[in-house]
């Protein structure tokens, strides 16, 4: 799994720099979340098959860092790695937010904060009432988490105990401006949830051992699993800045960024 | 109408699993049945209208048609942005519900007043409109959006309306002609239509003789029959309980203007202007501040219309 993961973040890079977009830090925060999901057996799914009825939902809620979604999508083998070629271009359907139907295996789309979670909500509640075993995760932002969307979806899950349903804090402690406890922080985060009906477990987001346990436990509530993460994590020198939120790399950068992943070898 | 929209929905829902109705903690005893007898199709997401439209979505994509339902400001411009990215961009099958039309909710002030709601819904890619101006058209048009699977934004008044006195027929998207005439066209939409029809009596008595179109439809708005009046009509009114700003009457001024025909009737949009009223009393002092009543519509007509 060490090994997809650093060959998405080869992708991600490769893919920021060639289009000379943003979001770096975000998409790197949240590989190693991303690998454990597709390739530590915790999603029910068939890139064969991406429509299948009773497979389990991931919703990429911090719609910013869709680069680590769509490397991860490609090498899970729902597309080609060429596809990914077009991000960037004039034209093309793979933008800087995902969007449904853009590439098989993204479920919804997102972009503006606060989104994800309510609609996670819906499908979590269809599949129960169509009495399907299937599971929906959404993955969220900590600053996310400042948008009230959140807080009604929470309270609404909570309350009709809704235990297919898993949510994912990318906690990097960074939003686009600085620290989010020093912004508007989530002090107390696990209480709220907890206050609000759901079980949470806080672990660090890059150890896949850790990420893979949690999620295969069952809950009898909806269950929050806060990652202690860091944004641009596996390019040190890009680790918790936030400028890394919306800058792009330069030649140089990009360049010391490549070796860096690679642990210091060309 | 809002007893009919849900009564059509309950009866469409007892055969069909994947009908589904959310309120945001609203409705009171006409959701009685569905509360008691599809407990797995109804649910009370309480008062939160972002969620709501997020869940609506959530099982829309699960393959649900799903109708929300809530008063119309807060299930429109409360979760506009929820309404645009998580029903429109993705286009999905959520009907959303908005209950008390224009100045229905008449002493409850501005923030139960929905005279924005269509220029908000109108200008989202995807989203269709619907007006119906009676119990019976209300409950025509959500027969039919139960069985579409497109967004579309069903206007509703909130009850005592005028029913229809006798059972017709309509066609989605089509205007319906509801009064002959041969001088001008008073295109309405809502349940204002009502006061369109008696201000064309009115005006029989001033001897115009004013055809009166029920648009159900505002979006997609019937081109034909709007080009059609335009170029057979001396002027073309439009009447809705909306602001003028963004409402009906914009949307058929721009097919008149965009028109290739040679005549340009005389045109004028009666509806609210672009201002908050800090008053309260009832619908019908609501509508007479602006002349939206019958009498008033009958009088700026023909001050227009004879003048010209």
């Amino acid at each position: 799994m060490a090994k997809q993961a650093r060959m998405a973040r080869h992708m991600i890079l490769d893919m920021i720099f060639e289009a000379r977009s943003s979001h770096l830090g975000c998409a790197l925060s949240i590989v190693d979340i991303l690998t454990a999901l597709y390739f530590g057996d915790i999603l029910k799914i068939d890139p064969k098959n991406p429509d299948l009825e009773d497979r389990d939902k991931f919703i990429l809620s911090k719609g910013h860092a869709c680069v680590a979604l769509y490397a991860t999508l490609a090498l899970k083998g729902y597309f080609s790695l060429e596809k990914l070629k077009e991000y960037g271009t004039d034209g093309t359907l793979i933008g800087d937010h995902n969007t449904r139907g853009a590439l098989p295996g993204i479920e919804t789309t997102n972009g503006s904060l606060g989104h994800g979670l309510p609609i996670g909500v819906g499908m979590a509640l269809a599949a129960k009432k169509a009495k399907r075993s299937s599971r929906v995760f959404v993955l969220v932002g900590d600053g996310e988490l400042q948008e009230g969307s959140n807080w009604e979806a929470l309270m609404f899950a909570g309350f009709h105990k809704l235990d297919n349903l898993t949510l994912i804090i990318d906690n990097n402690n960074l939003e686009t401006l600085g620290p989010t406890d020093k912004i508007l922080s989530l002090a107390g985060l696990h209480d709220k949830l907890e206050s609000f009906g759901w079980d949470t477990e806080s672990i660090c987001g890059h150890r896949f051992a850790e990420i893979i346990g949690q999620l295969n436990m069952s809950h009898e509530k909806p269950f929050a699993l806060n990652c202690h993460t860091t944004k641009g994590k596996g390019v040190p020198f890009m680790e918790n800045d936030h400028i890394w939120h919306g800058k792009c790399p330069t030649k140089e950068e990009y360049e010391r960024a490549k070796k860096e992943l690679n642990g210091g070898l060309q | 109408m809002r007893f009919e929209v849900v009564k059509t929905i309950y009866k469409a829902a007892c055969s069909d699993s994947k009908v589904v109705f959310l309120t945001g903690d609203l409705g009171h005893a006409h959701l009685d049945d569905f509360r008691k007898n599809l407990p797995g199709q109804y649910y009370n997401i309480g008062i939160a209208e972002q969620n709501m439209i997020g869940i609506a979505a959530g099982l829309a994509l699960s393959g649900h048609r799903v109708f929300v339902y809530s008063i119309a400001p807060f299930v429109t411009l409360r979760c506009l942005e929820q309404i645009k990215v998580d029903v429109c961009y993705q286009n999905v099958g959520v009907v959303v519900v908005g209950v008390a039309a224009g100045y229905a909710y008449s002493t409850c002030g501005c923030t139960h007043h929905a005279i924005e709601d269509v220029a908000a819904m109108k200008a989202l890619p995807n989203m269709q409109i619907y007006s119906p101006s009676n119990s019976l058209e209300a409950r025509l048009v959500t027969e039919y959006l139960i069985k579409t699977s497109h967004p579309a934004y069903l206007r509703i008044g909130k009850g005592g309306e005028l029913s229809a006195e006798k059972e017709y027929g309509l066609e989605i998207g089509k205007g319906l002609v509801v009064k002959p005439g041969n001088d001008i066209t008073i295109f309405a939409t809502g349940t204002i239509v009502n006061e369109a029809v008696a201000a064309s009596n009115i005006l029989e008595q001033h001897g115009v003789s004013a055809e009166v179109i029920n648009i159900h439809t505002i979006k997609p708005l019937d081109k034909e029959l709007v080009e059609k009046s335009a170029q057979t009509r001396d002027a073309v009114f439009v009447l809705e309980e909306h602001n003028i700003i963004g409402g009906l009457g914009e949307s058929i001024a721009r097919i008149i203007c965009e028109c290739n025909g040679n005549k340009k009737p005389i045109f004028k949009c009666l509806g609210v202007p672009d201002e908050y009223n800090h008053r309260a009393g009832s619908h019908q002092y609501m509508l007479g501040c602006y002349g939206l009543n019958a009498e008033a519509i009958a009088r700026q007509i023909v001050e227009l219309y004879k003048k010209a």
